[in-house]
């Protein structure tokens, strides 16, 4: 068998609030194989964005291991983890978090400023980016200039555009409404089934989990599984 | 109306923690531009008060017609005889004109800011020539003797010059001199000079019986018109007669307008320069308040008590630096000493003075910025719109 | 786009906010442009003065005279190259408040003296050989519209011929120039027979000494050789470098230098609050897009350059836009006669830019430091999930 995406073992992650000590999870374990796309469901505060966090590279545990294709991420430096992240995960949020300094094109060019690419390359990327996702006609408005479904867009244009493994989408949805949300989410489904990208995905929202292959119900720090008949 | 802008303006100033480096930032840039302005006044105020603010106006001063300055000047003894035979001139005891001709020399002195040389008046004066000084005291050790290489120096050399301190001996020329007092003509321009008995110093300079200029006490400040008129009607006589007053302003002048000239476009441009930031500081504290400005009005504040809100906030900002910077002018600049080249090309010392008028001129400037930045984003604060209330 | 577009760009973000800091760097650097121009032509005798040239007056002051015979007595001193002597004229034309620097000298060992000095219109034999000859500075000659070949009057303040006149009639034969635009040319020479024979007083004197020397290694002991000579005499001398001596005359109008480092210093002093609390406020409000460039995968020390790169464009837009705007002044007040006459090679200088250049950068890295720093530090798993 291939390699897993993902392999945490024994994740615990703590925090220190005051004189409290508050656990999100203790001892975790889970395989997440390449081409996965879950949908994490669960309660405020059980623990999913820091799911999501850990997974990113954008926190650390207090102990367990995060390894991603076989190499541990959990205890790389900043510098290093930088650079992992720019090459391997793509990020798709609530609020979309679009510079609003740059047209649509430009935000999605953004990563693409972290690798060597030539201009040429960058522009014909940017361009197949916002294509996929259906918003390419829109590539020199600023971000106050579109929808909010039209900013998820191009979030995720540039989720893909330096061609990451794993698309780590935290609420996706949460801000759209139901017609948009399905735009976004049959987008997402599309990058998992003809791309072949990862997705791991944080939601509240019940119909949209329907959307990945699989759905896992985070409580308390553990997990309940619940394999998806789609 | 009233209650609306004082709570709109108490609003304002408790979120200026928010903005305290902003806010901090603006009072002390206009602090600057008055301290600034300030010193310059108070340099160009002390200098003009020590040159032209002490002459008498009972006092005709003679020089050589157009030679503008004692230095240039030279006279005979015949004319000087001549000048003491004419009308309004006031009588000593012994009914002998009071009238004082003088030799008016430079010699070094050194700096004691930069320990270079610098030009320093040496005044040959006659008998009557110390009383026509008003205010003039000995405050330390005596007066030249007749006849004696003696010197008498004014605190103002003492103050700014070395090499003058009581009891010193210097060499001029072959001769050598003490320095026996000295003396004080309450911060007059005649404190930055060095005295001794005019035929002393004639000797000195071999300049025989002739002399530089002369002073005569009027029975009163009419008395000069007399005095010229009989100047410019004897043909023996090739004069300027002028008031000291007159003349030690014309002295002053130059330098006074060099030095107005200087500070004002500099406390103007440091002033827009300011502004810049109290605008910016300004407009901050309205976009960070665009919230609250409009649930105000919404709940049925009007625009124009926004307005004013933040024009108070800018104009106390404003006002505030003013303060700290006229204060700190005041205590670091009133009264500290200095000295420049004067109109006789020898130093005059004086002293900084800040003066109420200055004062009020600085806090005009410090309260025209606070105005002009406030004016606009006030202008912004009254027009918020009442849907930015659900602005997150 | 690169990495200088997104600094372009968020610098501009807020317009008005942008061109408001600008604006009063720019002020603060024309303040430190015009002052420091202005500084360097009142101090062009120090920085222009030869390194072999002595200048021995009256040690009693300057202002007093020292007799003819030391002229030739300091010539044959051991050391020394050429002496030649002027004397202060007083001059005015017309009117008293026309004044005109003038001095009476030799013209011969004068010129040697300042091999700097170079003939534009006229010559040196003109000079040399025309007793009533007004050899006069390119400066002066623009200030009042003088040509060669014209005749002009100068009165002096201070001194009457022997028929009680004070007035001198002068042929306007050669016009003098330095190649050095910080060399003064503002000032007039004539010949020193023609002044001295015609004096009702204080004939036969001389005002001062210009020495060179054989090499600047022998000026201490040229100098000790002069004052010895006439140390115990009516007119004892003192003879110093021309640079100290310039640097003396300056200092006697004041500190000068302290007046323009307060001023320049309180200028700098208000920018650097004002750059720097708005830059700190300006990237704070820029947390949560630096947090998001972070996860996408910008490094730490790139966010870092990215925000210094922002302030240090900044003050270097405004700090040269400042700079070209005083050299621009500077420039239109040169033009004027009147300025050109009395603070001849007025101008900015590329001494003033470059250490201009050198401020805005530190400035540009101090505004910048603790935003960047911020910045950098900016925890992302902070900014990442929340509104």
């Amino acid at each position: 068998m291939t390699e897993p995406l993902y392999q945490l073992t024994d994740l615990s992650k703590r925090y220190t609030r005051g004189k409290e000590s508050i656990t999100i999870f203790e001892k975790l374990t889970m395989t997440i194989p390449a081409g996965d796309f879950i949908a994490i469901m669960g309660p405020s505060g059980s623990g999913k964005t820091t799911l999501l966090n850990l997974l990113g590279g954008i926190d650390a545990p207090s102990s367990g291991e995060v390894v991603f294709e076989g190499k541990r991420i959990d205890n790389m430096s900043q510098g290093a983890l930088a650079k992992w992240r720019a090459a391997n995960v793509g990020f798709i949020f609530q609020f979309y978090n679009l510079m609003p300094t740059l047209t649509a094109a430009q935000n999605v060019e953004l990563p693409l400023l972290l690798t060597k690419l030539g201009g040429k390359e960058r522009k014909q990327r940017v361009r197949t980016a916002l294509d996929i996702v259906g918003i390419a006609d829109r590539a020199g408005h600023r971000p106050t200039q579109l929808s909010g479904g039209q900013q998820q867009r191009v979030a995720i244009a540039r989720a893909i555009v330096a061609d990451p493994e794993v698309l780590l989408c935290d609420e996706p949805t949460g801000d759209l409404d139901r017609a948009t949300a399905d735009e976004v989410l049959a987008t997402l489904q599309l990058l998992n089934k003809e791309l072949g990208k990862a997705i791991v995905m944080v939601t509240h929202d019940p119909s949209a989990a329907k959307y990945a292959q699989r759905e896992l119900h985070l409580d308390k720090g553990r997990f309940v599984e619940k394999e998806l008949v789609t | 109306m009233f209650k609306q802008t004082a709570a709109i303006t108490a609003m304002n100033i408790r979120s200026i923690p928010q903005r305290l480096g902003m806010s901090l930032a603006a009072i002390v840039s206009i602090a600057f531009v008055v301290g600034v302005l300030l010193a310059f006044m108070a340099m160009a105020n002390g200098f003009c008060a020590t040159v032209s603010g002490t002459g008498a106006e009972d006092v005709a001063v003679m020089l050589r017609a157009g030679s503008q300055a004692e230095l240039n000047s030279n006279m005979s003894r015949d004319e000087v005889l001549l000048v003491e035979r004419g009308p309004g001139i006031a009588a000593g005891g012994n009914g002998a004109p009071v009238t004082s001709a003088e030799l008016y020399v430079i010699v070094d002195g050194k700096k004691r800011g930069s320990g270079t040389d610098a030009n320093l008046p040496l005044r040959g004066v006659g008998p009557e020539g110390p009383q026509m000084r008003a205010g003039f005291t000995m405050t330390e050790g005596r007066m030249f003797e007749p006849g004696a290489a003696e010197l008498i120096v004014g605190e103002g050399v003492i103050r700014e010059f070395s090499g003058f301190e009581l009891g010193e001996e210097i060499r001029l020329g072959t001769n050598t001199w003490r320095v026996v007092g000295v003396f004080s003509t309450g911060g007059t321009v005649f404190d930055s000079e060095i005295w001794s008995e005019i035929g002393v110093l004639q000797n000195l300079y071999s300049r025989g019986s002739s002399v530089q200029s002369m002073r005569a006490q009027m029975t009163s400040p009419e008395a000069i018109e007399e005095l010229q008129a009989y100047v410019e009607n004897e043909p023996r006589l090739n004069l300027d007669v002028q008031s000291e007053k007159e003349f030690l302003a014309s002295q002053a002048g130059g330098t006074v307008t060099l030095i107005k000239f200087l500070g004002w476009p500099l406390a103007v441009a440091m002033a827009i320069g300011a502004l810049a930031g109290a605008w910016n500081t300004m407009y901050s504290s309205v976009d960070a308040r665009t919230k609250e400005i409009a649930t105000l009005r919404a709940i049925g504040f009007s625009g124009f008590a926004a307005f004013l809100g933040t024009m108070i906030e800018s104009l106390a900002l404003a006002i505030l630096g003013g303060i700290l910077g006229a204060v700190a002018a005041y205590l670091l600049f009133d009264g500290i000493s200095a000295s420049t080249l004067g109109g006789g090309f020898t130093q005059v010392v004086f002293s900084f003075a800040v003066t109420p008028a200055s004062l009020i001129a600085a806090m005009i400037l410090a309260i025209i910025v606070g105005f002009l930045a406030g004016f606009f984003p006030a202008m912004r604060a009254a027009r918020v719109p009442l849907l930015a209330v659900h602005q997150d | 786009m690169n990495g200088a577009t997104l600094v372009r760009k968020n610098l501009f973000r807020k317009k008005l906010r942008a061109i408001l800091l600008l604006f009063s760097i720019l002020i603060a650097f024309l303040i430190f442009a015009v002052l420091g121009a202005f500084n360097k032509t009142l101090n062009a005798g120090v920085e222009t003065a030869a390194a072999d040239r002595l200048v021995t007056v009256n040690k009693i002051n300057f202002t007093v005279s020292m007799p003819y015979a030391y002229w030739g007595r300091v010539a044959s001193v051991e050391g020394v190259k050429n002496v030649s002597q002027a004397n202060w004229f007083g001059g005015y034309y017309q009117e008293p408040r026309n004044f005109v620097q003038t001095f009476a000298v030799d013209p011969e060992t004068y010129m040697r003296a300042y091999p700097e000095l170079e003939f534009t219109q006229g010559s040196a034999e003109a000079f040399f050989n025309n007793r009533q000859c007004l050899a006069v500075g390119a400066d002066l000659a623009l200030q009042y519209e003088w040509n060669v070949g014209e005749r002009v009057p100068l009165n002096s303040n201070i001194w009457q011929q022997q028929d009680g006149t004070s007035d001198w009639d002068f042929d306007i034969c050669a016009i003098f120039d330095a190649e050095d635009d910080n060399v003064p040319a503002n000032y007039a020479l004539f010949h020193y027979e023609y002044f001295n024979e015609s004096l009702a007083f204080n004939r036969d004197q001389v005002g001062w000494l210009i020495i060179n020397t054989e090499d600047p290694s022998m000026n201490d002991a040229v100098s000790q050789r002069i004052d010895a000579m006439f140390a115990n005499s009516p007119a004892e001398t003192e003879t110093t470098t021309e640079a100290a001596f310039s640097k003396a005359f300056i200092e006697q109008l004041g500190n000068i230098g302290l007046i323009i480092t307060l001023v320049t210093g309180a200028a700098f002093a208000t920018i650097l609050m004002i750059v720097g609390t708005t830059m700190v406020m300006a990237i704070n409000e820029r947390t949560r897009e630096i947090a998001v460039m972070k996860t996408i995968g910008f490094p730490a020390p790139r966010i870092f350059r990215m925000v210094l790169s922002e302030s240090l464009l900044l003050s270097l837009i405004g700090g040269l836009l400042g700079i070209g705007l005083a050299a621009s002044l500077i420039w239109l007040m040169s033009q004027s006669p009147a300025v050109s006459g009395s603070l001849p090679g007025l101008s900015v200088g590329w001494r003033v830019t470059f250490i201009g250049i050198g401020f805005m950068i530190a400035l540009g890295l101090i505004t910048g430091l603790i935003p960047a720093w911020n910045a950098m530090r900016a925890n992302i798993a902070e900014a990442f999930g929340k509104v």
